[in-house]
């Protein structure tokens, strides 16, 4: 979901410029870098997970010695029914069946998760019923979330970031390109200590077996949708007040998501990354029709979100100079 | 003054409504899920529960902490990817080409989660490689997704030039490249992988879309069964099809966002039939303006009540 959304904000700063040399290196920067993370991370994981496989084997071992009326054969197929109950949130330990995957509350954790992408997994639907309507519950539900995300951030990104910007600039004189870094770098901090450090703290006094990092962890890997799923929150034994946390958690996923957002929104304004962009720009000719062409189509991603910008802006925000959002020489239709 | 008041009005009751309108959608989604899901899993919590009776029943020596303790174990061994049968011929998660398959779900977002870093530094350094990761992805799977776009572009030009009907013809491409385009990313996949790891075609196609719709649950995860052998091209053809696919899904999840807007700005042209101002504004958004001329259309909007 994240691809549609920037697709919409950050994209349009390189669309200008479609150097096929850019485009090659970019390719190969994106290649090398997941080669560099599989290498970091079988490294990384590699002794953990043989360690863990050891210790599993001498379990396993140990168990079959003590109790020696069971065979191997039987204990393989009673555990492989366990591990794909497991699978699907279905605990075989005694005291955690006492709470239900799928009451309301989780079920609507479980909705909000599904539509704005992060799907930990925890949960997921077993019937086939289920996973149909899953399949079209989210194909009209997606395209909805990002609606609704980009006209939310459209009318924060004002108050966020362009009227502080141009309130410092005008009041105090400082150069724009000035104000607007410091501006992004305290919004940056402030949204990190607000919905990363803050929440992880709480996170990791409340679960009881978090630590700290693992708390920000969890932050991280939800509010940047990857959602992994190997921790989730409010799926202890005993947890008190568990709909109360379930919700409490869901509007913190959808505000933390819409931050995030505006942050980003707000670095890819800076004028320093446009300059950035402009490193990687090597040949200046292009096909300026072919350009036209593309920037018209309705289904290019600039058009949806201009359309959103200019809707969000010229309607009621037309006296607080809407210039600022870009520069002219950023705009194709100009150049 | 009187027409600024007027459009602020007529815009906040449409954020809220579009806010009222999401929480609603999720509220209904999860009453259904909790419908259609709740009664299933209970008896699936039955069954294991009569399971594991039957067991213990079945070996008497056994008992119910042992039963537990080695299920605890197990459960949390196959968190990470591991399987307590039998044959440990298999070389383990953490190899090369499963990590590269693990890193372009992180920076795509998927996470399935079927395997996630279990030591500190692995945690640590996954949080600073999707900070890296994600935004060049985006950027990469825009680019793709521009280039099939452009592509479509020139088929469609070429055709206009032979035939010389420019509707119909637009109409035929963009109709021929959404068929091709969901035969490519699911009916072939979903061939694919029902033939090679044993799922059923409704399988095959949830895993399909929660996959390329960057869900992700995991409950499904292709080239993960640890008791098959795999081909060696297998895995390429899940990376490519996952890179292509994705790419592909933006640009589709886009339209139909762009045509979801249409609808929202229709609707609001239809609310505010009666201020004739309003409707030259919101005509203007029809097609893609920059930014300059909508100022200058803004401008000439406050003139003429004046005038």
């Amino acid at each position: 979901m994240l691809q549609s959304l920037a697709s919409n904000s950050c994209v349009r700063l390189i669309q200008s410029h479609k150097s096929t040399w850019y485009f090659a290196s970019l390719v190969l920067g994106y290649v090398l870098y997941l080669i560099f993370g599989a290498v970091v991370f079988s490294s990384v994981e590699l002794p953990y997970e043989d360690q863990l496989r050891q210790e599993l084997r001498a379990i396993k071992k140990q168990f079959l010695q003590e109790n020696e009326c069971l065979s191997e054969e039987r204990l393989e197929r009673f555990l492989k029914k366990a591990l794909e109950a497991s699978n699907y949130g279905v605990s075989i330990l005694n005291n955690a069946s006492a709470n239900w995957n799928w009451d309301f509350t989780s079920a609507l954790f479980f909705a909000s998760t599904v539509l704005s992408t992060t799907g930990y997994g925890h949960t997921a639907p077993l019937s086939d019923g289920g996973k149909a309507f899953c399949i079209i519950y989210s194909v009209i539900g997606i395209p909805f979330t990002l609606l609704f995300l980009t006209a939310v951030v459209q009318r924060i990104m004002v108050y966020s970031t362009r009227r502080p910007i141009m309130y410092f600039h005008q009041q105090w004189g400082i150069s724009k390109p000035l104000v607007a870094i410091v501006h992004a770098t305290l919004l940056a901090m402030l949204a990190v200590s607000c919905f990363f450090l803050i929440p992880a703290a709480i996170f990791s006094a409340l679960e009881e077996n978090w630590n700290f990092l693992e708390s920000f962890y969890f932050c991280f890997i939800s509010l940047s949708t990857i959602g992994l799923g190997d921790y989730v929150p409010g799926e202890a034994v005993n947890q008190r007040f568990r709909e109360l946390y379930k919700v409490a958690i869901t509007v913190y996923l959808i505000l933390g998501l819409i931050v995030m957002l505006v942050v980003l929104e707000t670095f890819c304004e800076l004028q320093q990354l446009k300059q950035l962009r402009k490193m990687f720009y090597l040949k200046k000719e292009k096909p300026q029709d072919r350009l036209a062409i593309l920037e018209h189509d309705h289904l290019s991603f600039t058009t949806v979100s201009k359309r959103a910008a200019s809707q969000g802006e010229d309607k009621t925000q037309s006296f607080i100079g809407v210039p600022t959002l870009m520069s002219p020489n950023d705009d194709p239709m100009i150049q | 003054m009187g027409l600024k008041e007027m459009l602020s009005l007529v815009r906040v009751p449409s954020i809220l409504l579009l806010g009222l309108l999401y929480v609603v959608y999720v509220l209904i989604g999860g009453v259904i899920f909790w419908e259609l899901e709740g009664e299933l899993g209970q008896k699936d919590i039955g069954l294991l529960l009569s399971n594991k009776k039957k067991l213990l029943l079945k070996y008497t020596c056994l008992d119910q902490d042992g039963l537990e303790a080695v299920a605890q174990v197990v459960q949390d061994a196959s968190k990470v990817g591991l399987s307590l049968k039998g044959n440990y011929t298999s070389d383990g998660f953490w190899k090369f080409t499963s990590s590269a398959v693990f890193a372009a779900t992180v920076v795509t977002t998927i996470g399935y989660g079927n395997i996630s870093p279990t030591s500190t530094a692995g945690r640590i350094f996954c949080i600073f490689f999707a900070l890296f990761g994600i935004p060049l992805n985006l950027v990469v799977l825009n680019r793709v997704g521009k280039y099939m776009l452009a592509i479509e572009r020139k088929i469609s030009d070429f055709l206009e030039g032979k035939t010389g009907r420019r509707k119909c013809t637009r109409f035929f491409v963009h109709l021929v490249s959404y068929m091709s385009g969901t035969l490519l990313f699911f009916v072939v996949p979903m061939i694919v992988f029902q033939q090679h790891e044993g799922w059923t075609f409704s399988q095959a196609i949830y895993y399909c879309f929660i996959t390329l719709s960057t869900i992700g649950f995991g409950d499904y995860v292709a080239d993960s069964n640890p008791d098959k052998v795999y081909p060696e091209w297998y895995s390429v053809l899940m990376a490519s099809w996952i890179f292509f696919g994705l790419a592909w899904l933006a640009l589709v999840i886009n339209h139909s966002m762009d045509i979801l807007e249409r609808l929202n700005n229709h609707f609001k042209q239809w609310w505010t039939r009666e201020t004739p101002e309003e409707e030259s504004g919101s005509v203007e958004e029809e097609n893609p303006e920059t930014l300059e001329t909508q100022v200058e259309e803004e401008d000439k909007i406050k003139k003429t009540p004046i005038t």
